[in-house]
């Protein structure tokens, strides 16, 4: 009774401080103390935390309260009882503290009794170190790698260990700490691989290299910057048979065109042989297999494809921004084009741009809603599907539009919600289906059919933990969503050949990359090449924090990101294989049709439109594919001479885009009558 | 038969309740109130412009004092939603609603409105508070996107701006609001129909008091000093009480067309509701039970309500339609009198008092 009595008073009284340590006094005398100063713990072991309170006199506070909790709850947990268990290697924080006074709300954040336990659970020991893609045969003379794959107890691969070589005749081999192997003898030989305690050994036979001579061969000595030329390595041996297995490494160094000083590296070749230049000049590959050398020179000349912009029309928009964009035929064989409007309310304005030079505007809806991100039209013309976000009443979905005759007008058929509450950033719209992204979590398949009474047939969503998606574009029959760090995720919908439906979507394949910031996806099949290519594009701002006043939110954004080019020929291996990078600015939304590749980025990146024939691979920002560039001032925009290039869409002959604050543009590419103008040096 | 004597009783305090306020709907006759010789600060969110407009209400009338833009995502409306300062008065805090696709929480610095750190909580974060006892900041994660799965609340130490702990509690909980002692957590389910009662201090669930078939609640008062909180029954246009020791609901009233938000002046006899449906602020004489005042606001959808320590004043946010800027009303809460009003961004919503100055 006497205990609980004086804990009252504490709870009443105390103004007690924060200090970490296993033991602090408040400046009334308030202690919290645990039993455990450190916590040092395998994954899965648990441990019991006691808490001892003491007040002023130093007396032990029997029945008060203690809170427990874990600043990574996700690695290593703490019950409300003080029962400890890591789940994840590495250094974490516990927490135990008592409340402070209860009734005082001038709480400061130093006024509690609290302590702080440190916890380590250490790396998992390693459990096996293997060899991995063990080549059929080892000639000598060569230097082929070999990979090492280390696991650790818990299943995990673990890269973060060093990896001991060593061979048992290093007159036969020896192995460096990248693993690459040097065969310089024939005989047989045991390549050992070791973390810790554990190893992996391997028995070698290195058997003589029957190669008398190496030719290299590619299908063309001239081409421009950016062509991919293929570089092929036959190593024969005395009898001209060519010998399998033997590993070839290619090289490239060369001279760029005289006019291209200090360029960097100007070409780049690849394992496989595939070599592209950057600048124009003349290049020499050699291939090395073993002792043998065999080297070709090429002559790389300007790419060359530069082409003014012309302006040829514009549908302003000046009070409010813009967001997307969609160009149609409408049925009565006009040209139309619909826009949306972003942070505003809730405007969407359809324009007759059949004279790209005269576009007027025709109509305009208006929803209950803030932002209409996105817009899109059948394939009949028939109908537009808008998105909403910031409604009124936060029944948000997306809302069905009569397109066939803008001119006379655009009746609302319906609106869907139902489960779209939260807000529909994108759509979709394939077919008798709209794909509309659903709290940037999935995307749900609505079917339209009867335009007045929308249904949900289908949806789609990953896994993974956290994933969000941020667009879906549907092609051919396959969904294409953007999905940040998930990467792009293809779905068949009806044409992917695995039987999937708009009802019953079945995922082809995925492709994520390292910086996550996937935002877009445009697929296309190449006309030149037949390859399928994914041009997956990012929406990023890594440049830190906005602005704080008031007056600066008109400032254009600090963006980066680019676009990332898929190889996905084969649905279980998408290969990254080339990028676009504009380096002063970040990119948003793609179109790509005939080769060409149209790009809006952010201010001061504008419209670009780049040369995407041919095979693809490295930096074709570097390689002179850029056609056009085209940035939209307008100094009477909503924010003046701000601008950023939402989304473009070439269209008969013209090149369409909406610039967020501008409003609409039509712009045409000149024709080439000579030599492109140069910007900076030549390529 | 227990039950029916219970709700025979419910019915006709409803009723009651009812017939009070329908007989008071104008505002008290009173002279009108002085201007303020103090100046009161707010922070107000404006959901879709993206903004913290710091509002204040003194002498000079009202004014936006600054505005400070949040989030993380320039180009996409995040809708700060929530906001609350620390019982400290050094830091504010917003919840941010849309993400990829988590929402968050930023801290921020009060006076020079800096940002300090931001915490990746669940789908749409929405009402937060923060307990005077342990300095823990809890946030419902709203997830109003429609799916009607269970969600959560989290704990998060604001010292380090960490997640510690998430709670499961039921469809779209709102209305985040700890009892004054920071031990109790209060907040409802708006499409479970619940108040629930969260240890704060141990993480867990201990009550649960269904508010009805079908109500959808969408706020929750902080406690009063005698032990009650105010509940709103969203889609019902009622207010219940509830007796935080017998968790029971002890009355119900029946308000304007769907009651949003709640607050109750510090000497627990004035509530004041926004209808949100209704386009009205309610004010309620809480010992007699009925409505002293109903007044139409100046813009459509009335949001959130936060009642200065003093008990003199109400503000009020209106969220508009569209293109509408927001709005911030203030009330002097004694005779029910609109003394005040200025635009912010668009969507005005959470609301929470700073300080007062003079």
């Amino acid at each position: 009774m006497a205990v609980a009595s004086s804990c009252a008073a504490l709870l009443l009284a105390c103004a007690a401080l924060v200090t970490s340590g296993q033991e602090d006094e408040s400046p009334v005398g308030l202690t919290i103390e645990v039993d455990q100063e450190a916590l040092t713990l395998e994954i899965g072991e648990t441990a019991q935390l006691s808490a001892t309170v003491r007040d002023a006199g130093g007396a032990v506070v029997d029945d008060a309260r203690v809170v427990y909790y874990s600043r990574a709850r996700r690695s290593v947990s703490v019950t409300r009882t003080g029962r400890v268990e890591a789940y994840r290697p590495g250094e974490f924080t516990l927490i135990a503290l008592v409340p402070s006074n209860p009734g005082d709300r001038s709480r400061r954040p130093d006024a509690r009794a609290l302590v702080e336990i440190p916890v380590t659970v250490p790396l998992p020991p390693i459990a096996e170190v293997a060899f991995t893609e063990v080549p059929d045969v080892f000639f000598a003379g060569t230097r082929p790698r070999l990979d090492v794959a280390v696991t650790d107890t818990v299943g995990a691969r673990r890269a973060d260990v060093p990896v001991t070589f060593a061979t048992s005749d290093p007159a036969v081999a020896t192995l460096d700490r990248f693993g690459f192997l040097a065969l310089l003898d024939t005989g047989t030989v045991t390549v050992t691989a070791a973390v810790a305690a554990e190893r992996d050994a391997l028995t070698i036979e290195v058997v003589e290299n029957p190669v008398t001579s190496l030719v290299l061969e590619v299908g063309a000595d001239m081409a421009r910057t950016g062509d991919v030329l293929r570089f092929t390595a036959v190593a024969a041996d005395a009898g001209g048979r060519e010998v399998p297995g033997v590993p070839v490494r290619f090289a490239v160094g060369g001279e760029t065109a005289p006019a291209i000083v200090a360029a960097g590296a100007p070409a780049q070749i690849d394992a496989d042989g595939r070599f592209v230049a950057e600048r124009s000049g003349t290049y020499t590959v050699i291939a090395t297999a073993g002792t043998h050398t065999a080297a070709r020179t090429v002559a790389i000349e300007p790419r060359d494809v530069a082409r003014d912009v012309e302006v040829v029309g514009r549908g302003k928009v000046l009070d409010r921004r813009s967001s997307d964009l969609w160009v149609w035929e409408g049925t009565d064989g006009r040209d139309y084009a619909i826009t949306g409007t972003w942070g505003a309310d809730g405007h969407t304005y359809f324009w007759d741009v059949t004279d790209p030079a005269n576009i007027e505007k025709v109509n305009e809806v208006q929803v209950d809603a803030r932002t209409v991100n996105d817009v899109k039209v059948s394939a009949d013309g028939e109908l537009a599907v808008i998105s909403r976000e910031g409604a009124s009443n936060r029944r948000n979905g997306f809302v069905v539009l009569g397109a066939g005759n803008p001119r006379e007008g655009v009746p609302v058929l319906s609106e869907f919600t139902n489960q779209l509450t939260g807000g529909v950033h994108n759509l979709f719209v394939d077919g008798d289906h709209v794909y509309a992204l659903s709290a940037g979590r999935r995307y749900d398949i609505v079917n339209i059919a009867d335009p007045r009474n929308p249904e949900r047939v289908g949806r789609f969503e990953l896994e993974t933990q956290g994933h969000s998606v941020h667009d879906v574009w549907v092609s051919d029959g396959i969904a294409f969503s953007s999905n940040w760090s998930d990467g792009v995720v293809a779905v068949d919908v009806g044409g992917g050949g695995r039987g999937g439906t708009p009802e019953r979507p079945v995922e082809l394949g995925r492709y994520a990359y390292p910086n996550g910031w996937n935002h877009a996806a445009f697929p296309y099949r190449s006309q030149s090449t037949g390859k399928f290519y994914l041009f997956a594009g990012d929406e990023a701002y890594p440049y830190g924090g906005l602005a704080n006043e008031a007056e600066d939110a008109q400032l254009p954004f600090r963006t980066a990101g680019w676009i990332h080019v898929i190889d996905w020929s084969d649905w279980d291996d998408p290969q990254e294989v080339a990028r676009y990078q504009v380096p002063e600015a970040g990119s948003h939304n793609i179109w790509v049709e005939d080769d060409i590749m149209y790009v809006g980025f952010y201010y001061p990146g504008g419209l670009r439109v780049v040369d995407v024939s041919g095979e693809l691979m490295g930096d074709l920002y570097r390689q002179g594919r850029e056609i056009a560039r085209f940035v939209p001032f307008d100094p009477e925009g909503f924010a003046p001479n701000a601008p950023f290039v939402w989304g473009p869409q070439p269209y008969k002959g013209h090149i369409f885009f909406t610039d967020y604050n501008s409003g609409l543009w039509a712009v045409r590419l000149e024709e080439k009558t000579g030599p492109g103008r140069v910007i900076g040096e030549p390529q | 038969m227990r039950m029916r004597s219970l709700g025979a009783a419910m019915l006709s305090l409803v009723l009651l309740g009812g017939l009070a306020a329908w007989g008071a709907r104008a505002p008290a006759a009173a002279a009108p109130p002085d201007p303020p010789a103090r100046s009161y600060y707010v922070y107000v969110c404006a959901e879709s412009e993206d903004e913290v407009a710091l509002v204040r209400y003194g002498p000079g009338g009202a004014e936006v004092v600054k505005t400070i833009t949040v989030g993380s995502y320039p180009n996409e409306i995040e809708g700060p939603h929530g906001i609350n300062v620390d019982p400290d008065g050094r830091h504010w805090y917003v919840s941010i609603a849309h993400g990829v696709p988590f929402g968050s929480v930023h801290k921020y610095e009060t006076g020079t409105d800096e940002w300090v750190a931001d915490v990746t909580l669940g789908l749409f974060p929405a009402t937060l508070d923060v307990s005077p006892a342990t300095g823990l900041l809890y946030a419902v994660n709203f997830n109003l996107h429609g799916g009607m799965e269970p969600s959560s609340i989290s704990a998060v130490e604001v010292e380090t701006m960490v997640e510690v702990a998430r709670i499961d509690t039921g469809i779209m909980p709102h209305g985040s609001r700890l009892s004054r002692d920071g031990t109790r957590h209060y907040s409802v389910n708006m499409m479970g129909g619940d108040l629930v009662e969260l240890d704060a201090l141990g993480f867990r669930i201990e009550r649960r008091l269904p508010l009805g078939d079908g109500v959808q609640p969408t706020w929750v008062t902080t406690p009063t000093e005698a032990g009650l909180v105010y509940v709103t029954g969203n889609n019902v246009a009622r207010v219940f009480e509830v007796d935080l020791r017998t968790w029971r609901i002890l009355r119900t009233f029946e308000t304007g067309a769907g009651p949003y938000n709640l607050d109750v002046t510090p000497d627990g006899a004035t509530l004041v509701a926004t209808y949100k449906n209704g386009d009205a602020v309610g004010f309620w004489d809480l010992a007699g039970g009925r409505e002293r005042a109903r007044v139409s606001t100046t813009r459509t959808i009335p949001h959130g309500v936060a009642i200065t320590p003093d008990g003199e004043y109400a503000f009020v946010t209106l969220e508009g339609v569209g293109g509408d800027p927001g709005t911030v009303e203030v009330y002097h809460v004694p005779t029910a009198e609109r003394v005040g009003a200025v635009d912010i961004g668009k969507q005005a919503g959470g609301i929470a008092f700073w300080k007062m100055e003079g």
